[in-house]
């Protein structure tokens, strides 16, 4: 990390501890969701972005983590911190599995299987109503005796930060030369030693893990879960945030997930709309700035600068 | 008896409308190697133009369908040059941005005509009594017999004609058709046309059984996809087969296993072909 | 970079400014589905608002105030419900909230109404858990599952003499409890029966009713909730199970949308279906007020009920304003409790009494209505009567 990077990091952090101080309970939640957004679009960028396979599960993996945590809380009376640290294990090795299932196959098939993992989860969930509630949703305890938004908003930042530092790790370790390798030319990484399929498979299950922990955090602050959680269209606005923001930056999905979620509660008197907006917004992205907004901002900054 | 004869037509009727859909699907992928996820939506909009053509316009159906398979043709066309032509060569990207255009259309949808399900108007009304063993929708029995007519319509085009042998020709080998003098940018660019109206026929020719709603389109893509995995990417003959044994195990499997299940059997066979035959029953295996 | 200082601290009034606003009317929240599968019932309460609205601003308001709606839409889902609801107590910062229809979301509701104690009056979802759970700040004006079931449902079934009945139920909250409460009934009545669960947003019948077919019933009690309701009315038909097998609707207002009759077509015929509102019965002088207002500001008759419960609500929470003389949690609380108003149904008193779901709860009186040459003719109970009930071949 160079130091004008960590500098500016600091700021941030510090700048982070303040919301609480001045927003209003109804945008320290607007705060708490983005910091959610933040952790699934960034693990989602971690595979998508730097090893360039697009998954559709990733929300039913916030799922699982969210359901086994609630299910682990409610019938057995675990404590929600190690609810949540079963759930992400059980994210984890569910990840393994369908990425060593699947990814030989390559993209669309990792794709299509994904997709059809995500629907055969929320069938499950919606049908074993005597077990999850279905559609019904299951009401979880919280993480705080007493209820406040404060206490949750400096939790899901701890948790953020955390995640945020073991990503920028992967990216930028031995591992994260790997994955970019493996994005930018899959024959020649393969030719030099660098065993693909195994990867590719490790970053999935990472990957998967962290969108379960983000899940079961979020299921606990909600305190309701219900098959919104793992749903298509949840995938579509972590995909959608990562698109926007810029997909293989790690910057990208963290300014991708605020910029949507503070959007969305500003456009939301027009109705459901939004979710249309976002697409188009998504669309013209990917059709015409695959880089997205930081990538765009970089290259204003850099020739400003240079 | 008689109950397992009825569950047995139905998975025949719907095997044989799962077939049409899942050959649009099949089409694009053979050519381009691209997976349209916005085709369930391309199913619903034809459902709501048959919809809005016969009932707010006024159109006779019987010209009200074919005018809706048109439109959704032109529609696809429309995809194909500004959306998908510049993806050709990065699935990552072509995967991202069907999955997003499936997202807008399908809120667009919303938008355009609103949240109710709507149902284009029967051709025919009452039930038959088939055999003296169970009783069956006439317009179920109709849309069967429109649908065998449309399937061996698209088997004709493919076969008998020289857009379906440029295709074939691509999807076998695109540089050697290229030396041949096939164009393959307009032969992609009607196919992803015909892809698309084929979705479209079966949305106007389902629609009045099932009426659509935008939020039903997920269901039609996933479903088509199962079909064209377990037949086999890009064959036709695997689409007719693969729908034909979705329809039939999904009917079954409701009435002797669970209803509420209906929809699992699917991506159960989705996930088994995948990690034991991933080229599907008819397809080559290349890798 | 003093653009960007700009533009930020611009962004911070905004951000600040945006819930500063001054009040000069008071302000209730709606809660209810808007999109989603039932988003006509968000229609028949945008109605029944409007109405209630026009009569209590036309007497001068409350406290001297215009009183002003803010509807956030629930999708018919729980957690859009939780999230709309703490919204309107956190951003919006009414002093009470009425509406819901949908069990599920309404569970979700009481959870966070009691987490920031706002008063919320229910007036369309009827499990019993809602007021069973006795919470302080939740009241309900509206039918109760075993409100309907103990004293219409189930009394209808036995008085017409049938001898076997088919549930067939979605898989929600509503779905299960009154499914399970008829269960109970019909095993004391003696009533031999089949359970059914079909999945809400189905469009394809024909599985579950060759199935229901094979059993032979008299009547169908269909615990579907949408449009759903319609599918499965006209591919009843198609098997032919109706109506030599009658079909009732346990929630009633998908009977009577616009576009049942066009989804249905013929096998609407006949069927059955709950409610709380028909043209020749009016129970109160506000009931006649309430059919008069709406077809001169609407130009047709009203015929989702649920736009007459929303009305009723809003009625009884501008009146416990009133008599609270203030718009603070326990004043309005205690005012509720000492509610006696009249509205479209009754004459509005909840109960007091803690342990049971008739805590905080008042139900209304519900018809038992049969559709007979596309007309709607009450058929049960006997009291209210304008027909006989029709049974197929």
């Amino acid at each position: 990390m160079g130091n004008k990077k960590l500098w500016i990091s600091f700021a941030f952090i510090i700048l982070a501890l303040f919301p609480p101080l001045f927003l209003s309970q109804y945008w320290l939640h607007v705060m708490i969701i983005s910091l959610f957004y933040v952790m699934m679009a960034s693990s989602w960028n971690l595979i998508a972005g730097f090893t360039g396979q697009v998954s559709f599960a990733h929300a039913a993996f916030s799922g699982m983590g969210a359901y086994t945590s609630g299910m682990l809380t409610v019938y057995l009376g675990l404590p929600p911190w190690l609810g949540i640290l079963i759930g992400t294990g059980v994210a984890a090795l569910l990840g393994f599995g369908l990425g060593y299932l699947c990814i030989r196959m390559g993209g669309i098939y990792l794709s299509l299987t994904t997709l059809g993992f995500s629907e055969i989860l929320r069938i499950i969930i919606t049908n074993e109503d005597q077990w999850t509630r279905g559609t019904m949703g299951l009401q979880v305890p919280g993480f705080f005796v007493e209820y406040s938004k404060t206490s949750y908003y400096y939790l899901f930042l701890i948790v953020t930060i955390l995640l945020l530092i073991v990503i920028y790790k992967i990216i930028h370790s031995e591992m994260g030369l790997t994955f970019r390798a493996v994005l930018n030319d899959e024959v020649a990484a393969s030719s030099s030693g660098i065993n693909t399929v195994r990867v590719r498979v490790l970053a999935f299950a990472i990957s998967s893990a962290m969108s379960g922990l983000a899940g079961g955090f979020y299921g606990h602050y909600l305190m309701l879960i219900t098959p919104d959680v793992p749903s298509l269209g949840q995938m579509f606005l972590v995909l959608a945030m990562a698109v926007i923001g810029g997909m293989g930056s790690f910057a990208g999905p963290i300014v991708g997930s605020f910029v949507l979620e503070i959007l969305s509660e500003y456009i939301r008197v027009y109705g459901e709309y939004h979710v249309l907006l976002f697409g188009l917004i998504a669309l013209a992205m990917a059709r015409f700035a695959p880089e997205g907004v930081v990538g765009i901002l970089r290259k204003k900054w850099r020739r400003e600068w240079a | 008896m008689s109950e397992l004869l009825m569950y047995l037509t139905n998975g025949i009727v719907i095997g044989v409308i799962n077939a049409i859909s899942a050959i649009g699907v099949s089409l694009i992928v053979g050519i381009m190697k691209v997976v349209n996820f916005a085709h369930g939506e391309l199913y619903i909009f034809a459902g709501y133009f048959s919809y809005h053509l016969s009932v707010s316009l006024g159109v006779p159906p019987l010209l009200a369908m074919p005018l809706s398979i048109f439109l959704i043709f032109l529609i696809g066309i429309g995809m194909e040059r500004t959306l998908i032509r510049p993806t050709y060569g990065d699935e990552m990207y072509s995967l991202i941005i069907t999955f997003v255009l499936s997202i807008v259309l399908q809120n667009a949808a919303l938008l355009i005509f609103g949240p109710y399900p709507q149902k284009p108007p029967n051709w025919v009304t009452g039930a038959m009594n088939i055999f003296g063993l169970y009783h069956y929708g006439n317009q179920r029995i109709l849309s069967f017999f429109i649908s065998i007519g449309v399937l061996l319509s698209i088997f004709y085009l493919i076969k008998r004609t020289w857009f379906g042998k440029s295709i074939r020709a691509i999807s076998q080998d695109r540089e050697m058709a290229a030396l041949v003098g096939v164009d393959h940018l307009k032969v992609n660019m009607l196919a992803f046309g015909l892809g698309a109206a084929l979705a479209g026929a079966a949305g106007v020719v389902l629609s009045p059984i099932f009426p659509v709603t935008p939020s039903g389109s997920s269901s039609v893509s996933l479903n088509a996809f199962i079909v064209v995995v377990l037949g086999g990417m890009g064959s036709l003959k695997g689409c007719v087969v693969g729908g034909l044994i979705l329809g039939i195990l999904e009917n079954l499997g409701a009435a002797y296993i669970s209803t509420m299940y209906r929809h699992i059997f699917g991506f159960i066979i989705l996930i088994l072909v995948l990690v034991f035959r991933p080229w599907g029953l008819f397809g080559q295996k290349t890798q | 970079m003093k653009r960007t200082v700009f533009l930020a601290t611009l962004m911070m009034f905004f951000l600040i400014g945006s819930w500063a606003w001054a009040q000069d009317t008071i302000k209730i929240g709606v809660v209810g589905p808007r999109t989603g599968p039932a988003a006509a019932t968000g229609k028949a309460f945008e109605e029944g608002i409007a109405i209630a609205l026009d009569h209590i601003n036309a007497r001068g308001g409350v406290l001297g105030k215009k009183v002003e709606v803010i509807f956030e839409d629930t999708g018919g889902v729980p957690e859009k419900a939780a999230s709309a609801f703490e919204k309107l107590a956190t951003r919006d910062k009414v002093p009470i909230v009425v509406g819901e229809s949908h069990s599920s979301s309404a569970l979700a509701e009481i959870e966070v109404a009691n987490r920031y104690k706002v008063p919320l009056i229910i007036c369309e979802a009827w499990h019993d858990d809602i007021t069973k759970k006795n919470y302080r700040w939740v009241f309900r004006a509206g039918p109760v599952n075993s409100g309907v079931v103990d004293f219409y449902i189930a009394p209808f079934v036995k008085d017409n003499g049938f001898k076997k009945v088919a549930i067939v139920r979605e898989n929600s909250d509503w779905g299960v409890g009154i499914a399970e409460r008829t269960e109970t009934n019909m095993k004391n009545l003696g009533i031999p029966f089949v359970t059914l669960k079909v999945e809400r947003e189905s469009k394809d019948f024909y599985t579950e009713l060759t199935k229901i077919k094979g059993e032979n019933p008299d009547i169908v009690l269909a615990y579907i909730y949408g449009t759903g309701l319609h599918f499965f009315v006209s591919q009843a038909n198609e098997v032919g199970l109706s109506p030599k097998s009658l079909i009732l609707d346990g929630a009633g207002p998908p009977s009577l949308w616009d576009t049942f009759w066009k989804n249905v077509g013929k096998a609407g015929e006949m069927e059955l279906f709950m409610s709380s509102m028909h043209e020749k019965v009016h129970l109160t002088p506000t009931s006649r007020k309430f059919w008069e207002d709406y077809k001169k500001k609407f130009g047709k008759d009203p015929t989702d009920y649920k736009t007459r419960s929303i009305y009723n609500v809003v009625l009884i929470a501008v009146d416990a304003i009133a008599r609270a003389k203030s718009t603070e949690n326990e004043a309005l609380v205690n005012a509720l409790e000492k509610t006696s108003l009249e509205v479209t149904t009754g004459v509005v008193k909840f109960g007091l009494k803690q342990g049971t779901y008739e805590y905080h709860q008042w139900m209304p009186p519900m018809l038992v209505v049969q559709w007979q040459d596309q007309k709607q003719v009450v058929v049960y109970p006997k009291e209210a009567a304008m027909g006989a009930l029709m049974k197929g071949k």
